[in-house]
């Protein structure tokens, strides 16, 4: 009886936890899961993301322009009113996707759906509320960025491997002549029934399709597009003071991205699954006291950057854990053990499924598979990893090491060292 | 807003009746004239009174075309008055130069204020 029910139990969650159904609302895609937590959330996703900027930093300043004065209410407004609600409002950048999102207690959809909403139809862009509020934030963003290694250093790796579309930086260059009246055009062109999807979590899908579709009603429908991206490379140097001497070895790769990737990155990461713990990868063992190595794994719509952040106090130590971070994704391509091969699909599998419990990841995961037109499950991202085997993790080892790699090295370049210097 | 930023006006009362706004408009040209502020290169809306908190707000929101002409306009007044005599006549600011272009920031900025003391002095009524 009891293990009975208890399957039942589970059945009903992996059914409630992904977004199983996708309503055409009035030409808006919309997505609700609703798995009785206290408070709902409702995210507009666009593509709006900076690899569709016109503009350097013109994605930037659109995402800090959200909330700002809208026909319906103005920026204090919007802020008063939902303090009164006791609701989160939030908006965020990726190279892909603009989300905005709204945090609130259930019951008051109908207020924040308008929020969003009204942001999407029928916002301002004033010039003052630009000078006043928006530039501001952007240059601290943009500036804040400068001062931290890890970010510059993935920021140049785009820039070197995707040169334009996926390599356009997130952030807004420190001295730029964009006006409101380029955000204005840029939020006009994206902003439109086709290039966004509605995702609601604890919310009700009838309830969400039925306040959708009053808001979206007179939005027009177009796509922005942005040419395939194609994998470059390359090797850069940025002069820094701040600490600590970073340098990120990275490769690309195009086309969906491939479970096989996220496998390697998994058994390559020296995270330990036990805190302080040093875990059983092949780098965590070798690499200096004062040193970290990081894997990073960034899957985007049509490529994907795979790369080893290597960050230490000195650039000798540096230059060690690089040599053999390098190194184990060497011994990488001549094959993996089948024990090892287990542990990182085990791994991989589960930081996709924990990233897929969260609010966050549930939306930021799913949500562009929705906008692709993907199949938008847990289950189609956690198949996905069966396929993996030994040989095709080696050979997409193989295949990374044989293409040009993307070398970022930030801090003091006269002593961090070059990629050949690390045996690439 | 008789004590507000833009001082006291009827203007709001009597454009509504057409044909009290036929018999007041040649008075009001007339009276803009004589107040001799074209005559000095100005516009209206530079002699708003610029020392409050909502002017001076209005005031940063102008494009940086209208801050220059403004202050271009306030410089060339004030060397005039020096010299104690209006500009030459073809520098006469013309009736339909005379726009107010600082008004509507104004406007803005007096609701944006009032809006703040509403939020702030709210009363929540829980249902």
């Amino acid at each position: 009886m009891l293990p009975a029910r208890a399957s039942t139990l589970r059945n009903f969650h992996r059914v409630a936890r992904s977004f199983a159904t996708v309503a055409d609302t009035a030409g808006v895609r919309v997505a609700s899961v609703d798995h009785g937590q206290p408070t709902s959330s409702v995210t507009i996703l666009v593509k709006a993301g900076s690899r569709f900027q016109p503009k350097a930093g013109l994605a930037h300043s659109l995402k800090n322009f959200a909330f700002k004065s809208t026909a319906k209410r103005s920026a204090l407004g919007i802020v008063r009113e939902s303090e009164l609600y006791g609701g989160v409002l939030s908006s965020n950048l990726t190279r892909e996707h603009l989300a905005l999102t709204a945090e609130f207690m259930r019951g008051d959809e109908q207020f924040f759906v308008d929020v969003l909403s009204s942001f999407i139809t029928s916002a301002k862009y004033t010039r003052h509320e630009y000078e006043e509020y928006v530039r501001p934030l952007v240059k601290a963003e943009a500036e804040a960025a400068v001062f931290d290694p890890s970010t510059q250093a993935i920021e140049h790796a785009h820039a070197l491997a995707f040169r334009s579309g996926l390599g356009s930086s997130l952030f807004a260059p420190t001295h730029n002549t964009i006006t409101v009246e380029d955000i204005k055009l840029y939020a006009t062109s994206v902003f439109t029934k086709d290039n966004l999807v509605v995702l609601g979590t604890g919310i009700d899908q009838t309830t969400l399709s039925k306040l959708v579709e009053r808001a979206f009603a007179s939005t027009s429908s177009a796509t922005s597009s942005s040419q395939a991206s194609k994998y470059y490379g390359g090797e850069t140097r940025v002069e820094s003071l701040s600490s600590p001497q970073t340098v990120f070895i990275g490769f690309g790769t195009t086309g969906a991205p491939s479970a096989d990737v996220a496998a390697l990155a998994a058994h390559l990461s020296p995270t330990p699954s036990v805190k302080w713990s040093q875990g059983t990868s092949p780098i965590a063992a070798s690499i200096p006291k004062d040193s970290s190595v990081q894997t990073i794994h960034l899957p985007y719509s049509d490529a994907t950057l795979f790369g080893l952040l290597v960050q230490g106090a000195t650039p000798a130590s540096v230059k060690e854990a690089g040599k053999v971070a390098v190194q184990a994704l060497k011994s990488a391509t001549s094959g993996i053990k089948a024990e090892e091969l287990q542990r990182a699909v085990a791994k991989a599998k589960f930081s996709t499924a924990t990233n897929l419990d969260g609010r966050f990841g549930l939306v930021s995961v799913l949500g562009p598979k929705i906008l692709g037109g993907a199949d938008a499950s847990v289950e189609t991202s956690l198949s996905s990893f069966n396929g993996v085997s030994a040989s095709s993790v080696s050979k997409t080892a193989s295949t990374m090491l044989s293409g040009k790699p993307t070398f970022v090295a930030v801090g003091e370049i006269g002593s961090l060292p070059h990629a050949d210097e690390l045996g690439l | 807003m008789l004590f507000g930023p833009l001082g006291p006006s009827l203007a709001p009362y009597i454009k509504p009746s057409r044909s009290l706004y036929k018999w007041i408009k040649p008075i009001a040209d007339w009276y803009a004239n004589a107040a001799g502020y074209r005559k000095y290169g100005f516009k209206y809306d530079d002699l708003l009174v610029e020392e409050r908190p909502d002017v001076q707000r209005a005031l940063l929101r102008l494009s940086p075309h209208e801050k220059y002409d403004r202050a271009f306009r306030l410089k060339r007044a004030s060397q005039a008055s020096v010299q104690h005599a209006p500009l030459p006549r073809e520098e006469w600011t013309k009736a339909a130069e005379d726009t107010r272009y600082l008004r509507t920031h104004v406007l803005d900025v007096v609701k944006e204020n009032n809006e703040r003391t509403m939020w702030d002095t709210i009363v929540i009524e829980r249902k």
